[in-house]
């Protein structure tokens, strides 16, 4: 223990001396980068930092923001909640006022109640729980579509590209399956688009022939499967034998190389909607090389959307001459930026108001190339 | 099946056919995994928890046989499915055998609830040993055997008949064959039966009881080991989980067919598999479970021993 408070001390004279190092640099705008550098899920906070840092450095070599530099200052909230709070009451005690992150949305949501407090500007690039901005926060934004928008996406894309004459919708009766088959049927009943099964199937199970058998008599065509993708394999698989062909769609959870593996052949063509691979976007090619020349892997769903989040702050920083977070929220809402991830704008709860999945078309070898539109 | 007679066939008619034929397939399964749950307790009276997971271990080593062979290059598939036959039901023997002299043996004349418990703990330990040894992602394999017939009116309904189904139709009803006669006319099935009547008489006979009883284990192993390669083949996928469900239902079907009659878990098994079957094909298929589960408890209460179990006697 003794030993324990002995490091803490020293830690906090080094943070005093950084801290003090950078007063006299006044010449600096510090971003605080939350997120998980140690734990279980520390690879996903390292394509957060990989994106941050790649933004912030080539911001710098162009001048910086309103004649400051950028400075990258990180934060490890090992994506625990407890953590996370701690984090963020730290970045508050340490005078910064531009967050990127956090990561998880459960270390998201309440270190967002800690900035809109206490006036930090917040931007996640990865959290996609819809509650995090459904607090009527005024300073809380992200980079990256919900969960909840694959659904929604995916009934336009089958309303207005596919047409199919009978469909069916399967889902696997857990949280993000059902509720994603849910905003589907929805989304098509809307649009005057009735299927004609929905149907639960149990996670775990090997047999769907009884179900096929099923989809086959009611002549489906087309299928929305909400789930993950070993069921799923395992229908396509048990389809194929049974020279079922319909269509078959489902979210980014199904979107695993191991679905090819399963299903083989019969992989060939599914669709899926899944967060868009901005590393292939021409525009960020030239970053994408950058990256890349540092030995980094810019494939990372986290790393353009981090890449974004920077953006944003700093356009708004050029564009309104003020680092002043509740003048830059205001400036964010009403304007739209130009970034790695495309075109943004907010809605007014500082969610994104396009999407950023697209829906693509799954291959046998285990790829995947976006859809027909 | 005469093309007449096809035709005359409606498209109701058809879908219950082929529902019929999905269900005797899953059912088939069932009834392999099942005979090993009811061997060992009418033999000792007690319910051998680790059972699902020799099921998957002989799932595993199939595949791992099959792949392997298929990647020395040979394309001979009757002789693969043999040897993987073999080699699977021969290592889950070993498996059945080690299980009974680790985890009952020991605790023979104890307090029933011990080698329940340390049943349960083989269970968990075989299952934890293939996550280590294997991983716990999904291991898949390319269909081996595919194509099959179709028949009925393709403006109505097509009823589809896999090859692998036929070939778990025909497996299954050889394995309980061969099993019947076993037990009914081999020196070694006189001993298992006489065991199970009275295993202190037995003794006394002279009839080695503990060997007797490691047969059975190793009996009901090598079949599931046949159940692990069938399902395998069928589905192209195991992982190591696939045990704790494939060992409730078989344990369910036991149950329902009257735990400790042979040819009560073979019809448990059936009517389980068709039930799942045709409970999804006229209701959603969520409801599959609770309609099977509900069959069962129904069965439980007004025949208490199972469908062809004998009425329980105490024994004074």
């Amino acid at each position: 223990m003794k030993q324990f408070s002995r490091t803490l001390l020293s830690v906090g004279t080094a943070l005093a001396i950084l801290g003090s190092a950078a007063a006299v640099q006044a010449e600096t705008l510090k971003i605080a980068l939350a997120g998980p550098a140690t734990g279980p899920v520390a690879q996903y906070g390292d394509m957060q930092k990989i994106g941050v840092i790649a933004a912030i450095e080539d911001i710098n070599k162009a001048g910086g923001v309103n004649g400051m530099q950028l400075e990258g200052v990180i934060y490890d909230d090992a994506c625990d909640p407890k953590q996370a709070v701690a984090v963020a009451n730290k970045i508050v005690n340490d005078g910064i006022t531009h967050v990127v992150g956090h990561l998880c949305s459960s270390s998201t949501e309440p270190a967002a109640d800690v900035y809109e407090e206490e006036g930090v500007l917040m931007i996640t690039a990865a959290s996609t729980s819809p509650t995090i901005t459904e607090k009527g926060h005024q300073l809380i934004f992200r980079t990256i579509g919900l969960d909840s928008l694959q659904g929604s996406m995916a009934a336009d894309y089958i309303a207005n590209t596919v047409k199919p004459k009978t469909l069916a919708i399967i889902h696997d009766k857990q949280q993000y399956g059902e509720g994603l088959a849910q905003t589907v049927k929805d989304g098509l009943e809307a649009k005057g688009i009735t299927p004609v099964m929905f149907e639960g199937v149990t996670p775990g199970d090997k047999d769907f022939s009884a179900l096929i058998a099923k989809l086959k008599k009611e002549n489906v065509d087309f299928v929305y499967y909400g789930g993950y993708h070993p069921e799923l394999g395992l229908i396509l698989r048990q389809s194929a034998e049974k020279s079922f062909d319909a269509q078959f769609m489902g979210p980014e959870g199904i979107v695993n190389a191991d679905l090819a593996k399963i299903a083989g052949d019969a992989t060939e063509g599914v669709l899926a909607t899944a967060p868009k691979s901005f590393d292939q976007n021409p525009e960020n090619k030239a970053r994408v090389e950058a990256i890349q020349a540092k030995g980094e892997d810019p494939s990372g769903p986290f790393v353009f959307t981090a890449y974004a989040a920077v953006q944003v702050m700093a356009d708004t920083i050029n564009a309104t001459g003020d680092s002043d977070p509740f003048k830059m929220a205001d400036y964010i809402r009403s304007h739209s930026f130009d970034t790695s991830i495309g075109k943004v704008a907010y809605d007014e709860k500082g969610d994104l108001t396009e999407s950023t999945f697209l829906v693509y078309s799954l291959h046998k070898d285990g790829s995947k190339t976006p859809a027909a539109q | 099946m005469s093309f007449d007679l096809v035709f005359t066939m409606s498209e109701a008619s058809l879908y219950f056919l082929q529902q019929l034929i999905n269900g005797l397939t899953i059912g088939s399964t069932y009834a392999l995994i099942a005979i090993g749950y009811t061997m060992v307790y009418g033999i000792i009276g007690m319910i051998n928890f680790a059972h699902g997971e020799i099921y998957m271990i002989g799932s595993y080593i199939s595949f791992i046989v099959i792949a392997g062979l298929l990647g020395m290059g040979m394309v001979a598939l009757p002789v693969i499915l043999v040897i993987a036959l073999v080699v699977a039901v021969l290592m889950a023997s070993t498996y059945g055998w080690t299980v009974e002299r680790v985890a009952y043996r020991p605790l023979r004349g104890s307090n029933r609830l011990i080698p329940l418990i340390s049943a349960i703990g083989m269970s968990i330990f075989l299952q934890n040993y293939v996550v280590l040894a294997q991983g716990s992602r999904d291991v898949a394999l390319a269909p081996q055997i595919s194509g099959g017939w179709t028949f009925g009116d393709p403006q109505l309904f097509e009823v589809s008949l896999s090859y692998m189904q036929l070939l778990i139709w025909i497996v299954t009803l050889v394995c309980m064959t061969v099993l019947t006669l076993f037990i009914s006319r081999s020196r070694m099935g006189r001993a298992c039966r006489a065991c199970s009547e009275d295993q202190g008489m037995t003794n006394l006979l002279g009839i080695d009881t503990n060997r007797t009883i490691a047969m059975t284990f190793v009996i009901g192993a090598a079949l599931a080991a046949v159940a692990g390669l069938l399902l395998g083949l069928y589905y192209g996928v195991v992982n190591p989980f696939v045990g704790f469900i494939a060992g409730l239902k078989a344990f369910t079907a036991a149950v329902l067919g009257g735990i400790g009659s042979i040819p009560g878990a073979m019809l448990g098994g059936l009517i389980l598999g068709v039930t799942e079957a045709l409970t999804s094909a006229y209701f959603p298929s969520e409801y599959k479970d609770v309609v099977s589960f509900g069959l069962l408890i129904l069965i439980l209460l007004f025949r208490p021993s199972g469908l062809l179990g004998k009425p329980e006697v105490e024994k004074v």
